[in-house]
């Protein structure tokens, strides 16, 4: 066999090997996975999610780590790092539909799916409850909110407890102490904020508490 | 220390090993360890140490069988024409001696310029990230301009774009996983290419030397610098492996001799490890699969990079008097061995080596890597131009391009 013939048949064993791969790739390329059903074999593997938020911290370096859970009950970490964070367009709310395209990690024994680039992270916001809507049956569910501010308080260590008015329905939104020297915007009464939390029952009374700065939104200043 | 001790022989001991049989990679048992060092009370130091002793003795070790075998290894590649041409002329053994001091002088290199090389590796890193795409597109470019004809461009161009493909396919795809993906995408673009030839052709070896006279010191110098500095390179920018290195480092000393080369390209691969490690803590990035498994097992701050540093430089000088000892006793008898029957065993490992780790679909990506990386030899270009399966994703992912041209091909 002459060079050339080496040639020609390299170069055609090459596209008929890339189109087979290609065709592999086409039928084993990621449509959404049930959260719920991600386990260790999907380690390395690019899925697709979609879910709700359910959990939401910010890091001091930037990143964001949140928890998604879906119809299948599963809930699964999605870490977005600050340099991909800087280049999403939107901000990510509690609640929010989220569809994230990643690799699965298992970092510290947890499976995390890891977006790479911004186009990974699709975010439909939800509208926030009516807070008329709310009764003690919903405590300790996470919910998001929005009213006005008409009383402002400041208890024990410097814990603020805001009640929040909208549509006849009023609401206490208690923020520790440890959250409010950390990027909490201005507060004022005639605020209108919006909050994601977890609802509680306090003396019987439902209220909702804020476990980070990043969850209280000004909608409208006084 | 004595159990520092222990652990480090041991990581020479597999070096040697992962080193002497082909395709196997220390990236193949580095998971191992970081899940020993997990789930077990043992010192996470010394299983690091272990780790870098390991990776260092492996470069320095798998010259061996590219020398003698054609089988290379990631990082390997461009050094097989050079070595078999003194493997073909009955001077194996010089081409183990050459890079065994490429090798070591690499590494001493390295450690010799770590300070200065911290001092700038943030600030250029920070530079440079930004802009890493640009910088790889003009190494691609760079390399296939060194071409010398318009028809050898566009051969280069050809092989760069195949690879690049089939990269992207492989590793950016849900087709294989990413660490199975990358074992046979190397063997076969660099060692089951380089193996059927001499399995067709049926070659065999000539008598082979023990030569001992003394390298030539003054000569090797300037590659060895060369190497080093391109080694320290590569050793911060993903996707630039050895070879490109190497070519950088023969550009800018304007040398092209055989033991240059095998100087240089050695003396890259060492630099390149050592630096990797270093990476972890100057930039905060492994770029190795060794680094990776070092960086989960444990946080390197100043006193542990020195010490991972200290125990390479011995792991490296255990390594370099084992390859010597061991490529002498290769070229001993490697030429009463049936040196077909060998390359076909090689070439049997490779691929029940990728069907156990990457199963079937490895197969089919082994089967097409090797069909690219035939085509280098049989066109005449370099074989460097086929790192295109490293280098066309890295460039992607860089420009921020990657999700787009995979949705573009409705992946």
């Amino acid at each position: 066999m002459d060079d050339k013939t080496i040639t020609r048949l390299g170069i055609i064993c090459s596209l008929t090997g890339l189109a087979a791969i290609y065709a592999g790739a086409l039928s084993t390329r990621p449509r959404i996975t049930p959260i719920a059903s991600l386990d260790n074999g999907f380690i390395d593997l690019n899925v697709v999610i979609s879910g709700h938020v359910v959990d939401f911290r910010r890091h001091e370096e930037g990143h964001i780590f949140l928890k998604l859970c879906d119809d299948s009950g599963g809930v699964v970490s999605v870490p977005i790092f600050s340099r991909l964070n800087a280049e999403l367009g939107e901000s990510i709310e509690l609640l929010d539909v989220m569809e994230v395209t990643g690799e699965v990690v298992l970092y510290q024994g947890d499976l995390e799916v890891v977006p790479d680039q911004a186009g990974d992270v699709k975010v439909v916001h939800t509208p926030p409850m009516k807070l008329s809507s709310l009764s003690g049956e919903n405590a300790g569910i996470p919910v998001k909110v929005q009213g006005t501010i008409v009383e402002r308080e400041i208890v024990g260590n410097g814990n603020i407890i805001l009640t929040l008015q909208e549509d006849g329905g009023q609401l206490s939104t208690f923020i520790p102490y440890w959250i409010t020297d950390n990027g909490l915007p201005e507060l004022h009464v005639g605020t209108m904020v919006r909050v994601d939390g977890w609802l509680q029952l306090y003396d019987g009374k439902l209220e909702l508490r804020v476990v980070d700065a990043s969850h209280l939104h000004l909608v409208e200043a006084a | 220390m004595l159990e520092l001790l222990i652990y480090i022989l041991a990581g020479v001991g597999l070096g040697v090993v992962t080193g002497l049989i082909p395709v196997l990679h220390t990236n193949n048992l580095t998971p191992f360890f970081v899940a020993l060092a997990a789930g077990s009370s043992l010192v996470s130091l010394n299983i690091a140490a272990l780790i870098v002793a390991m990776s260092i003795t492996n470069v320095f070790i798998s010259y061996i069988p590219s020398t003698f075998l054609g089988a290379p290894e990631e990082g390997t590649e461009l050094s097989v024409l050079p070595a078999h041409r003194l493997l073909l002329e009955g001077r194996g053994y010089r081409a183990v001696r050459l890079t065994t001091l490429g090798c070591l002088g690499g590494l001493l290199l390295s450690a010799a310029v770590l300070l200065p090389f911290l001092a700038v590796a943030t600030p250029a890193y920070e530079l440079i990230r930004p802009q890493m795409h640009w910088l790889l597109i003009f190494v691609v470019l760079l390399m296939i301009a060194l071409e010398r004809s318009w028809t050898g461009a566009a051969w280069a161009t050809v092989i760069f774009l195949l690879s690049g493909m089939l990269g992207l396919l492989a590793l950016d795809t849900n087709f294989i996983r990413g660490d199975a993906a990358l074992m046979p995408l190397l063997s076969g673009l660099f060692g089951a290419s380089v193996l059927l030839p001499s399995i067709v052709g049926g070659s065999a070896l000539p008598e082979q030397h023990a030569e001992n006279e003394p390298l030539d010191m003054r000569a090797n110098a300037k590659p060895l610098c060369a190497g080093t500095a391109a080694g320290a390179i590569t050793g911060i920018i993903p996707g630039v492996g050895p070879s490109q290195g190497t070519v950088l480092a023969q550009l800018a000393t304007r040398s092209s001799g055989t033991d240059e080369f095998l100087v240089a390209v050695s003396g890259v691969n060492t630099s390149k490890t050592l630096f990797s490690f270093v990476a972890l803590y100057a930039i905060g990035k492994a770029r190795s699969g060794a680094a990776v498994a070092v960086g989960e097992i444990m946080e390197v701050g100043c006193t542990e990079l020195v010490f991972l540093v200290g125990v390479a430089l011995l792991a490296g000088g255990i390594a370099a008097v084992l390859e010597l000892k061991l490529g002498k006793l290769a070229a001993k008898h490697i030429e009463k061995m049936p040196y077909r029957a060998l390359c076909i065993a090689v070439l049997v490992f490779i691929v029940a080596l990728t069907v156990y780790y990457s199963g079937l679909a490895g197969l089919l990506v082994l089967a097409t890597a090797t069909a690219i990386g035939s085509l280098p030899a049989v066109t005449g270009v370099k074989r460097t131009h086929a790192m295109g399966v490293i280098m066309l994703p890295c460039v992607l992912y860089f420009a921020g391009l990657n999700g787009s041209v995979l949705s573009a091909l409705g992946l």
